[in-house]
């Protein structure tokens, strides 16, 4: 990559409020605001892919400018390769699977209007950032203060007594908090039902305004403990294919007992 | 008073309407708008809810304050210009563009409330019916054209001429083409033909529910992923899409730019409509009044853009359902207007999963109807009329819709100026007298064969009989003037037996 080390734009970024105020907005601003919007509303804006009720700024905490919090300042990272698919992601596809896996919707087009204006808004928040370069804070932290191996059992415990005043003892959230699990939350094919990756996101920013008062520990066993909770299926699983499975393991259940 | 009678709603044709009959056909229309309203919406780059809007509320209007039975609503041509228009000032499908969509909606509206007010009725009299042929025709090629990607599951081909992109389908089909999606469409289309006898009323339905099924199945069996199969996603339908259209300055400019595309879009949804309703007119209900239909036409895209719709016009295959179905007034277009909405609202949340595909193979089917060989060897029987459908077919291809449009147009004018000027001289001669037979009109284009040949024998005595002359202008009575002076000098003659053309009469 040639392009590594070279800087995206760097004019001096208006905010977004600043963008609202304007009257006259180009092609990209137009997007730009298009994006924040069904970022921080999902259902609202972008209804015709979203199959669920959480926003994008769920999980990619304000707007996507929380460091530690799933950030979207990551323009500069894609065209990358990622083991879930095997090929090279462009930054459209990553947006497209997240309407598919952790909003449990249907997978826009890669030329979805939708699609065209997070990618101006995601490129808007990367001004300034390195090409190539992750930048700092991406993602959630690696966790490395846990001991043991997660345990659910615990896990219950830390959520019956941190969480469920805002997230609820059924998982479906209390007011603006979103619902966690249940039919209304992320597929199983999502990337906060990978158990590290979302201890990480828990231990950094949850309870909501404290994050890292969890130890890692009990952020671990929280994690595993949602994990474990009933959403909606894989969509890499045929639901069909699914279905007869389960009815030959069934089947297999009734001759064995005999 | 006749104004208020073409811009008043007229409901006279109530008593007289069988009113069962009337409602069945409605709800058929129903059915049957509601597929190509979603694909209509597609080929014009907004979500499928705002096909159905205008399926709903531009066939309200058009209905509720026109005299027939056509039935109006999204059209394929209508919407591929309006997204060839809107594409270079915003993204498909964002905010800006549907709003700049709604706005070029309303200044259509606006150009046909206008053209109306110039009587533009009659204008359209001169764009011949092989011109219209050969906008279908290229429309028809236009649509395969842009549904080959929908069907293959191929995307992204961003060709010049649309023969590139079957070359390129075809040389590289192994690597492009998704076997799920070609599964899916080839059961639409395949089911489509094996049902349209059966069926002639609800075979496109029924073959999209069996491209559904098929694509339900792959999507449960090797999951949405691995399929790459497009969906249609969730379909919000609002029954009562209010819009207040709000433009700055911003907007002007951009608006400014569209006047010849609104003005494009104006005329060829009026063509479209007119040579529908003047069809009706002939055959079934004389009472058709043509101003009306132009008014109401340019009303429903006047307030269409208020409720969300983008301009519309009359539809040839649905109009001719409906008129197979026994519609004879406005009543089945205003029954299908309101079954849209009951069905739409009623039907939102099912439509979800319904893949791209099926929807494609619909406008496939709709572009290869579109091209009747039973036309086509209509026209090819007259040099003239396969000459203007050739050329305009031929443009619409390779240069654009709207060029297409615009050379149906001069083509029709210019081959109707030419056959009014033909003039056929029958001569018979006996020594130095002559007499000759004029046929045709005489005026300026046409008058210079006849003077040619008087001025070649200026020494002749000739009888000129004008029997068979319409038509004779002021050029003519002065060049058959001058032409009797010149030969009483030389020694020839001119006389003339008079037709009932007045200007030579007085001039001779
Ligand atoms: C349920 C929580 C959740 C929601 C809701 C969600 N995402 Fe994500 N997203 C994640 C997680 C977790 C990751 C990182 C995990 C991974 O790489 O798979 C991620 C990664 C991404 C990335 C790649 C970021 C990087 O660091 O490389 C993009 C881009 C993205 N999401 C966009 C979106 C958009 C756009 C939406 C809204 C339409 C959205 N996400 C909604 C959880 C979510
Ligand atoms: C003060 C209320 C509050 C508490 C307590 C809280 N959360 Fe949250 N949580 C939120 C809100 C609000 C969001 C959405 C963030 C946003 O939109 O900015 C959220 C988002 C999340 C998400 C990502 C979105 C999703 O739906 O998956 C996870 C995971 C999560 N919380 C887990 C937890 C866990 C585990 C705990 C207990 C350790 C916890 N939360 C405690 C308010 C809370």
């Amino acid at each position: 990559m040639l392009l590594v080390g070279l800087p995206l734009a760097v004019a001096a970024r208006p905010t977004i409020e600043e963008l609202k105020a304007r009257s006259v907005l180009d092609d990209y601003e137009s997007n730009v605001l298009h994006g924040y919007d069904i970022v921080m509303d999902t259902p609202r804006h972008a209804p015709r892919y979203s199959g669920n009720r959480l926003s994008c700024t769920n999980c990619h905490l304000a707007g996507g400018t929380t460091p530690d919090g799933l950030p979207l300042n990551v323009a500069g990272l894609y065209p990358r390769w990622r083991a879930k698919n095997g090929v090279r992601n462009g930054i459209g596809l990553r947006i497209r699977e997240c309407f598919l896996y952790s909003h449990n919707g249907v997978m826009p087009p890669a030329d979805a209007p939708e699609v065209l204006a997070v990618a101006a808004y995601i490129n808007y928040l990367s001004e300034g950032e390195v090409i190539g370069k992750p930048p700092k804070h991406w993602g959630v932290p690696t966790l490395t203060g846990t001991n043991q191996d997660p345990n659910p059992a615990m896990g219950e415990m830390v959520y019956r007594r941190a969480c469920v005043s805002c997230h609820a003892a059924d998982g479906s959230g209390v007011g603006s908090a979103p619902p966690l699990w249940g039919p209304a939350s992320y597929s199983a094919g999502a990337g906060m039902n990978n158990v590290q990756k979302a201890a990480g996101f828990i231990w950094a920013n949850m309870p909501l305004g404290a994050g890292r008062s969890l130890t890692q520990q009990e952020a671990l066993d929280v994690a595993a403990y949602l994990h474990l909770q009933g959403r909606p299926v894989d969509p890499r699983d045929g639901r069909l294919r699914k279905l007869a499975e389960r009815f030959v393991h069934w089947l297999g259940g009734l001759t064995g007992r005999r | 008073m006749s104004v208020l009678r073409e811009v008043l709603p007229d409901f006279s044709w109530w008593s007289g309407a069988d009113k069962r009959r009337e409602a069945a056909s409605g709800i058929a229309g129903a059915v049957l708008v509601i597929p190509q309203a979603i694909t209509f919406a597609y080929v014009v780059g907004l979500g499928p809810e705002y096909g159905l809007y205008c399926a709903a509320f531009v066939a309200l209007v058009s209905s509720l304050f026109g005299n027939s039975a056509m039935v109006g609503g999204p059209n394929t041509a209508l919407s591929i210009l309006l997204s060839i228009a809107i594409m270079p000032h915003a993204g498909r499908g964002s905010p800006l563009y549907t709003e700049y969509v709604l706005l070029l909606s309303l200044m259509v509206g606006v150009v046909q409330l206008a053209l109306w007010a110039l009587r533009g009725a009659t204008l359209f009299r001169y764009l011949s019916p092989a011109a219209i042929g050969g906008i279908k025709i290229g429309v028809g090629v236009l649509l395969i054209t842009s549904a080959l990607e929908g069907t293959l599951g191929v995307s992204g081909l961003t060709m010049q001429f649309f023969h590139e992109k079957f070359y390129v389908v075809l040389a590289s089909w192994s690597e492009i083409v998704n076997p799920y999606a070609a599964a899916i469409s080839a059961a639409t289309i395949l089911s489509a033909l094996r049902l349209k006898r059966w069926l002639p009323r609800a075979y496109i339905i029924v073959a999209v529910a069996i491209g559904a099924v098929v694509g339900w199945v792959i999507d449960g069996v090797v999951g949405p992923v691995q399929s790459q199969v497009e969906l249609l996603g969730r379909v919000v339908f609002d029954p009562l899409p209010l819009r207040l259209l709000t433009v700055t300055t911003e907007h002007l400019a951009v608006l400014e730019e569209l006047i010849p595309n609104a003005v494009a879009i104006a005329v060829l949804g009026l063509a479209q409509s007119l040579v529908i309703s003047r069809d009706l007119k002939t055959r079934m209900s004389p009472s058709v009044d043509l101003h009306k239909e132009v008014f109401a036409q340019g009303l429903s895209n006047v307030v269409g853009p208020f409720f969300s719709s983008f301009a519309g016009s009359g539809s040839f295959n649905r109009t001719s359902v409906a008129i197979e179905m026994g519609a004879r007034t406005p009543l089945s277009g205003i029954v299908a207007a309101l079954a849209v909405v009951a069905i739409a609202w009623g039907l939102g949340p099912f439509l979800t999963h319904l893949p791209m595909p099926a929807i494609a193979a619909v406008l496939l089917l709709v572009g290869a109807g579109m091209i009747q060989w039973k036309e086509i060897r209509l026209y090819a029987r007259s040099r003239v009329d396969a000459t203007v459908c050739g050329v305009t077919v031929f443009t619409v291809c390779f240069v654009g819709l709207e060029a297409g449009i615009v050379v149906a147009i001069v083509t029709s004018v210019v081959f109707f100026v030419a056959s009014a000027s033909r003039v056929s001289l029958d001569i018979t001669r006996d020594g130095d007298t002559e007499h000759i037979a004029v046929r045709g009109n005489l005026f300026y284009a046409s008058i210079d064969g006849l003077v040619g040949h008087l001025r070649a024998h200026p020494a002749t005595r000739t009888t000129l009989d004008l029997r068979a002359v319409p038509y004779c202008d002021s050029a003519a009575i002065a060049a058959i003037d001058m032409i009797r002076r010149e030969r009483n000098q030389q020694g020839g003659r001119l006389d003339l037996v008079r037709g009932d053309v007045t200007g030579i009469a007085a001039a001779a």
